[in-house]
Parts: C-alpha cells; sequence; structure tokens
C-alpha cells in the first residue's frame, strides 16, 4: 500500500503514524493493511476507573433509599471520579492497539450524546458505546435506549402511560436514527409510547417496569400494533434514511465534511443491508474514493484529535489531572461533557479566535517550555535555553507537563531531519510559511518538530 | 424610521452610489457622534431563587410554605407595599430608586425544562423547550449584524454556546494581555506574511489561516484599545467585580463591540440556601453599583443596557435541607438610564396558581424580552437572529 495512503488511513481512523508502523505497513497489501487494522480491533477493553468509594458510600447507606447524605457523598466522588475517567481515555486513545474501536467509539459518542453525573453510569455508557461501535447498528441503538443514564438524559424514566415524555423518541428519530424532517410529530407521539416504562435500578441496570408501560396500539409510520420500543427500532430501522443518515454522518467524520452523494448512496447500500458497522467501514476503507486527493488532509482536527495526536508523537502527561480538562474546555471540547444532545458541530465550528490562537500555541507551552526557534539558518539559537528557563520560572507551574521527547528521538532516530514533517503534518505546508521555515535554521529535530506542530497545517488531519 | 437608523442606512446607500467621499465622511462622523448602544449580560448561573430575591413580604403563602428560609418582614427592603428586596441588595435598592432598574417578574418559557444544563440552553439558544441548537441568539446576531469576532466579548475564558454562532464565534477574554501574549510571538507573524487573501477562506487551511489573522489582529486591538483607560472605581474583589471591571474599561475605552457576557455562578441553593444566595446577591449588587458608577463617571452609562437573567427559578415550597429545589420561572433585571418602565414591569406571580410541580407559571416568554432588546436596543431585525417572529415588550 502507497504510504501517502496508510498515511490518509491512519489520521482518519487513528491520530496519525509514527515512522517504523509507516514501514513495516508500506510492504502489505491495501487489503491486508485494512485487515489488520480490523482484526487489531476485534477485542473490546472496557475502559474502567476505580469506583470503590462509591460502592462503599452506597454498602454504608441504611436500607435500600437513597438518602441525602449518601447522595451528596456520592456526587462528591462522582465528580472526581469523572475526571479520572476523562484523563483515561484521552490516554486510551493514545495507546490502544484497538485503534479503530477507539475512534469508533469517540465517533459514536457524539452521536448518541449523553451526560450523567454519576460516573458508574458514564462509565458504564462509555463501555456500551464502545462494545457496540463496530457491530449492527440495531443491537446499538437498542442497548442506548436501555442505558441507565440515556434513560435519565433523556427522561424515559419519566416516560409513563400516565404522562408520556417525548424527549427520548424525539431524539431518537431526530439525532440517532433518521434526521430532522424524516417523520411526523404524531410518529413522536405515538412511539413515545412505546418506550414508556423503560427505567433502571441503581446499580445502572435496566428495568422494564410494566406498570408504567402502555400496552395499547400505537401507530407509528403507518403501522398500528401494540409495539414496544424494540419494535419501534425496527421500523425505523426498515426506513432506508436510515442506513443514508448515518452514513453521512460517518462520511462527514471519517471522508470529507462535505458529501458525495454517490458515495453516500454506495455506503447506505451496504449499510441498509444488516446495519453492519463493521462491514459498512471496511467498506469505505477500502474503497479507492476514501483515497482520493480532495479527502486527503482536508479535515479540521477536533481538539481531542489534535491532544491526542500530540501526546501519540511526543508521549504527555498532566501531573494536574484538572489541567487537561481545563485545556479541552477552553479549545472546545471536553470529553463526557457534551454542549446538549446535539453534540458538537465539529469543522470548522472548533475554530473561533480564542479556539485558534490556543491551537497554535499550545504546542509550544505543552511541550517546549512556549518557546518556538526563530533562529535563521546559519545561526545558533543563543536564546533558547535562557528563554525556556524564564518561562518555566515564571509559568511552570501553570503548564505542569511531563514530556518524553526521548520516546520521539528514539522514533524519529532513523528519519531524516528534512522528512519529519511528512510524518507530523497531514497536508502540504503552504507555499508563504514553507519559505519562513526554509529561512530557518534546523537546530534539532526537537525544535523542528515544535515549529511544525505550530502551523495551521498541523491542525488539518 | 428614526433619525439613527434613517442615517445608518442612508451611509449604505451613499456607499453603494458613490457619493462623493466628503459627504460618505461626514455621515460616518455623525453615526459615530450619535453613539452606539451596548449590551451587557449578567448570567447567574445554578438558578437563583427569584422569590428570595424579588420578596412578596405580604403574601401568606409565601411565609407559610418556606418556614425556615422566608425572608422577615422587617429586613426585607421595602419597594412598595407589597414587595421588597432581599437585605443583600441595598445598593440594587439605589439603582432602583434612581430610576435605572427594571423589574420583570414571571420570566420563562413553555413547557419548562428543570435540568440547569437544558435550561441554561434554551435561555441561551433561544429555541423552543423541545429544540436544539448549536448555535446561541447572541451568535447569531454575530452571524447577520457582526463586524468583527470582537462585536461580542464574553469576559471569561470560554465560550458560552450563546455566544456561538452558525459561521461566527465571539470572542472570549478576561484578560486581554494574555490573549494577545498568546498570539503575539513572531514565529505565527512570520507564517502568516504575504499571505495571499483570495485562498483564505477557499477551504479549510485557508479557514484556518484566515481565523489566526483575525484572531491577532484583534487580540492586538482589544489589548491597546483597553490599556488607554485606567479606572479610579473600586470593584468587589471577587471575580465577578473584576469582570465587570474588565468589561466597564473596555466600554469605557471605546472598544467597538456591542455585546458583553458576564457571569456568577453558585446559585443551586438545595441546602442551607440562605446565607449562600445573600452572598451571592451581594456580590452582584456590589459589583452592578460599581460598573454603573463607572459608567456614569465616563459618560456612557446612558449607552449600556444591563439584562441579568438565570436559568430558572426554584420551587416555592423550600426543601427538607433548609434550600430550595428547581423550579420554573423567575424574573429578570434590566438596568439603564432611560427606561421606559422603572420599577416594577409586572406584577408578581400569583403563589396560589402553581403548576403540577408546586412551580410558578411563566407569564413573560423570555425571548420577547430578548426580541425587545433586538429591536430597540441593537436596532436589529429580531426574527432574523431569533428565528422566530415574538411580540414586544415596553420596557425600553
Amino acid at each position: 500500500m502507497k504510504q501517502e495512503d496508510i498515511k490518509h488511513l491512519y489520521w482518519r481512523v487513528g491520530f496519525g503514524i509514527l515512522p517504523s508502523e509507516l514501514n513495516r505497513l508500506s510492504k502489505k497489501s491495501k487489503k491486508e493493511v485494512v485487515n489488520e487494522l480490523f482484526n487489531s480491533s476485534k477485542g473490546i477493553t472496557p475502559l474502567k476507573v476505580d469506583t470503590s468509594e462509591i460502592r462503599d458510600a452506597f454498602s454504608e447507606m441504611m436500607g435500600d433509599k437513597l438518602d441525602a447524605k449518601t447522595r451528596m457523598k456520592v456526587q462528591k466522588i462522582s465528580r472526581k471520579k469523572q475526571i479520572e475517567l476523562n484523563v483515561s481515555w484521552v490516554d486510551r486513545l493514545a495507546n490502544s492497539n484497538e485503534i479503530l474501536r477507539e475512534k469508533m467509539t469517540l465517533f459514536w459518542a457524539n452521536h448518541f450524546v449523553c451526560e450523567d453525573n454519576f460516573i458508574n453510569y458514564i462509565q458504564k455508557f462509555n463501555n456500551t458505546l464502545r462494545k457496540h461501535a463496530l457491530g449492527n447498528f440495531r443491537d446499538f441503538v437498542n442497548a442506548i435506549s436501555k442505558e441507565a443514564a440515556m434513560t435519565k438524559y433523556l427522561n424515559t424514566k419519566q416516560n409513563r402511560k400516565t404522562k408520556p415524555n417525548e424527549n427520548f423518541a424525539r431524539e431518537l428519530m431526530e439525532l440517532f436514527t433518521l434526521g430532522e424532517g424524516h417523520y411526523t410529530e404524531q410518529d413522536i407521539k405515538e412511539s413515545a409510547k412505546a418506550f414508556t416504562g423503560y427505567s433502571h435500578n441503581l446499580r445502572g441496570e435496566f428495568v422494564f417496569r410494566k406498570r408504567a408501560h402502555d400496552y395499547g396500539d400505537k401507530t407509528f409510520f403507518g403501522r398500528t400494533g401494540n409495539f414496544n420500543g424494540e419494535d419501534i427500532v425496527d421500523i425505523i430501522l426498515e426506513q432506508k434514511q436510515c442506513a443514508t443518515y448515518i452514513c453521512e454522518k460517518l462520511y462527514r467524520y471519517f471522508v470529507n465534511e462535505t458529501l458525495n452523494k454517490s458515495h453516500v448512496k454506495d455506503m447506505a447500500e451496504v449499510f441498509y443491508k444488516g446495519y453492519d458497522i463493521n462491514n459498512l467501514m471496511r467498506f469505505v476503507f477500502m474503497s479507492d474514493w476514501f483515497y482520493d486527493k480532495e479527502n486527503i488532509g482536508n479535515k479540521i482536527k477536533s481538539p481531542i484529535e489534535f491532544l491526542v495526536g500530540m501526546k501519540t508523537v511526543v508521549p504527555t502527561n498532566f501531573k494536574k489531572p484538572q489541567q487537561l480538562i481545563y485545556i479541552q474546555r477552553l479549545l472546545g471540547q471536553q470529553l463526557l461533557d457534551p454542549p446538549n444532545v446535539a453534540g458538537w458541530k465539529g469543522g470548522k465550528n472548533w475554530i473561533d479566535s480564542n479556539t485558534i490562537a490556543l491551537r497554535l500555541k499550545l504546542p509550544s507551552l505543552l511541550l517546549n517550555n512556549a518557546y518556538i526557534s526563530k533562529s535563521l539558518a546559519g545561526q545558533i539559537d543563543a536564546q533558547m535555553d535562557k528563554k525556556k528557563e524564564m518561562f518555566k520560572k515564571t509559568y511552570g507551574k501553570r503548564f505542569s507537563t511531563e514530556t518524553d521527547w526521548n520516546y520521539f528521538k528514539a522514533r524519529f532516530n532513523d528519519v531524516n531531519i528534512d522528512d519529519i514533517g511528512n510524518y507530523i503534518l497531514a497536508c502540504p505546508i503552504s507555499n508563504e510559511a514553507g519559505a519562513y521555515l526554509n529561512n530557518l535554521e534546523k537546530v534539532s529535530k526537537q525544535e523542528y518538530c515544535v515549529q511544525l506542530m505550530s502551523l495551521p497545517e498541523y491542525q488539518m488531519c | 424610521m428614526d433619525r439613527r437608523k434613517f442615517l445608518k442606512q442612508s451611509s449604505l446607500a451613499s456607499s453603494l452610489f458613490f457619493v462623493p467621499s466628503f459627504v460618505k465622511a461626514f455621515e460616518q462622523v455623525a453615526s459615530a457622534s450619535l453613539g452606539y448602544k451596548r449590551l451587557v449580560i449578567v448570567q447567574l448561573s445554578g438558578g437563583n431563587d427569584g422569590l428570595n430575591t424579588i420578596v412578596p413580604f405580604r403574601n401568606d403563602i409565601y411565609y407559610r410554605e418556606r418556614p425556615a428560609i422566608a425572608i422577615p418582614k422587617t429586613e426585607v427592603l421595602k419597594l412598595n407595599d407589597e414587595v421588597g428586596l432581599n437585605p443583600s441588595l441595598t445598593p440594587l435598592k439605589r439603582l432602583y430608586d434612581e430610576g435605572y432598574l427594571s423589574i420583570i417578574n414571571n420570566v420563562g418559557y413553555p413547557n419548562p425544562v428543570r435540568s440547569h444544563f437544558r435550561s441554561m440552553d434554551i435561555w441561551q439558544t433561544a429555541t423552543d423547550s423541545d429544540k436544539f441548537s448549536q448555535s446561541g441568539w447572541l451568535g447569531r446576531y454575530l452571524d447577520n449584524y457582526g463586524k468583527s469576532p470582537y462585536s461580542a466579548i464574553e469576559v471569561d475564558e470560554s465560550l458560552s454556546l450563546a455566544m456561538k454562532g452558525e459561521t461566527v464565534n465571539a470572542i472570549a477574554t478576561k484578560d486581554p494581555r494574555a490573549f494577545h501574549n498568546l498570539s503575539r510571538d513572531p514565529y505565527f507573524k512570520n507564517i502568516q506574511k504575504h499571505k495571499n487573501d483570495a485562498h483564505l477562506s477557499e477551504h479549510n487551511l485557508g479557514y484556518l489561516y484566515k481565523s489566526m489573522i483575525d484572531a491577532h489582529s484583534s487580540a492586538k486591538y482589544i489589548y491597546e484599545t483597553s490599556k488607554t483607560v485606567s479606572t479610579t472605581q473600586e470593584y468587589p474583589k471577587n471575580k465577578f467585580g473584576q469582570q465587570l471591571k474588565t468589561t466597564a474599561k473596555f466600554i469605557n475605552s471605546g472598544l467597538d463591540t456591542k455585546v458583553f457576557y458576564t457571569s456568577l455562578n453558585g446559585f443551586d441553593t438545595h441546602a442551607n440556601q440562605l446565607n449562600t444566595q445573600k452572598r451571592l446577591l451581594k456580590q452582584y449588587a456590589d459589583g452592578i453599583e460599581a460598573f454603573v458608577q463607572d459608567l456614569k463617571a465616563n459618560g456612557t452609562f446612558k449607552d449600556t443596557l444591563v439584562l441579568t437573567f438565570s436559568e430558572f427559578g426554584r420551587r416555592v415550597k423550600q426543601n427538607a435541607s433548609v434550600g430550595t429545589d428547581h423550579g420554573t420561572a423567575n424574573n429578570v433585571f434590566i438596568i439603564g438610564e432611560n427606561l421606559k418602565k422603572k420599577g416594577f414591569y409586572n406584577n408578581m406571580a400569583n403563589l396560589s396558581n402553581l403548576d403540577d410541580n408546586g412551580d410558578l407559571k411563566f407569564e413573560i416568554d423570555f425571548r420577547t424580552i430578548y426580541a425587545t432588546v433586538l429591536d430597540k436596543w441593537l436596532e436589529v431585525d429580531d426574527e432574523k437572529v431569533l428565528n422566530k417572529s415574538f411580540s414586544q415588550l415596553d420596557f425600553i
């Protein structure tokens, strides 16, 4: 497989690729590379933080009912644990062998958008995304509809025969399966009845409350019957629009923000036969059009893609986990804390005056004591050490990171300094920036890497 | 058509028909000398308890439902025979007495949601409670009428959804110097040198370059303009006070910004409400009074309107933890110099006519307030920003 194509594939299914991996894969055929990608994502490794403190708090509780004191205690632990979960998710993204599964999980987290302040539920939800990320979409939708965090978030819990709540039914169709305009208000009302009685117990397990369920006839998409929630999902998936809607979203995420109608149509044909996500993604990565020039290096990285990408080149740990969360917030994407059920808009919407300024400065801030070398060709960088030291003294506490530049040096040992850009950047450097860079001295691989990461080009994947 | 709108529109027309430049210059001066109006939003996050802010001290139901947290009649700062302010709002009382405050009661929206995130979302996006939007109402104002990203500034570290548009986002900065420092590395200037403007918005990379150039010039503009003024006004030494101080600095330096966004957090008083709310309301009132004095001293108060809201009010009945749970309708404060309706805009809620949850029934849709502010204060087409037509109120 061509190196350019492998790189493109790995920017999209992962966060870039390191030189040795690229060399190894370039000896294989496209089919072999894609097969390996799917084989390595066969396993499912749940993401877990230690929640024994919560268990202990519950076991100290008197009786079955959650009392106010326990609730407060659990909330406090939960807040702390959410930070841990966020940090370990970022670590996972940077270090997993199940690359594709993890990237798909990240995608689905912004599709089946949910948040909950109770760590056990949101962790369970996150692992449900991971479990079904490459599975069957029908099973996926049903599993999501029964997640404790989701029944809380979209009020299915409050959806009773006597007092229906349409929130979940509406978003199920508008955001999760069909897209706006492909159903009627009446369809929402009727399907809401089918999801009455969906609830959960304290352990976060699904509970179907028969007495709250509406066993009467519902008329949905022109059909009448005593439908339950799973029947509704079946009828939705019978609509070709469902396959099209999901394929459009996947295309925007993995291929190009601008849709190619005929490619999406081909994808939907594949997907509609059985709603197998694995097959669909294989079809995409095996297609020729995925590797078309117009699809390469043209996407704006999400904040998480940007942060994780840096981490895969230069492993970085925040001594204070809170700082990683803070940076995510400043960049506009705090994992586990979506703006609302519509999720992050993505694309150009990631970028505003604040986020672009921060994105450009962040690589040097986190990895290089805020220093970007500007020594002209032929000159030594006399200021470098002094400036870095000064920054460390003044701002060291605010950007307290451990960076493993040795990791980078080892991986890029055999790479010519002039070729580093091939691995760091997903798109060519614009003429003006390239001309300026050529005027500068390549002080070291590290300094050159920071220069490259400080370009707008580094924001592309 | 009023004089201001006429001047604005005629200057637009003149540029289209190549009117001699001196005429155009005259019109621009005329338009500028009229001053332009600024809107300052204050968001009280967490759901401020409106009933303990504006207290119906003659209402038996109020005292019956809140035996442990009602404000005693003797402590209330009386505004009239029925209603008064929380005792920590003395500075706000002074603004009220001067006719700078308009209180709009029972503001909410149909089918209220009692989740903080969701309800805040609804207030910020101005959508119906069963619809979702990825852009905020002030962001859409920017989309349609903003000249540059700094036409709207959130005086904080990151942007609220309210300030994000479909295509344009506002700027967030609580420290113009830090924002400027972030972008002043000469490296960035050098990579954007000779950038061919024509290519800048064609594709995503071009968009990034364009955004970088905009960001760097905005940061420089905000920093260099705002550093020209210093204030002698004392502000409370808390985060909210500092936000208002920075906002006043921006306004008084003549920064070309129409909308400012600030917030004060911590109003989610489920337990032991009295002291927490008193402390926060004091921060609010002290800050606002200093802000008004600062603007008055600089002649900018007459062109500034302050709108204070919270995502919901709280339940009428107190809970078991000497606090209150999430409720619905709430009061909104409008502060400005030339208010049409000074004091109370409408009556307090009827505490004997509550919804099934024991919450207030809303009377005024908050979007009618937005529509009024957009049309009458910012002088733009409110329907374009709110994607819907709302009837307007008569407070400005």
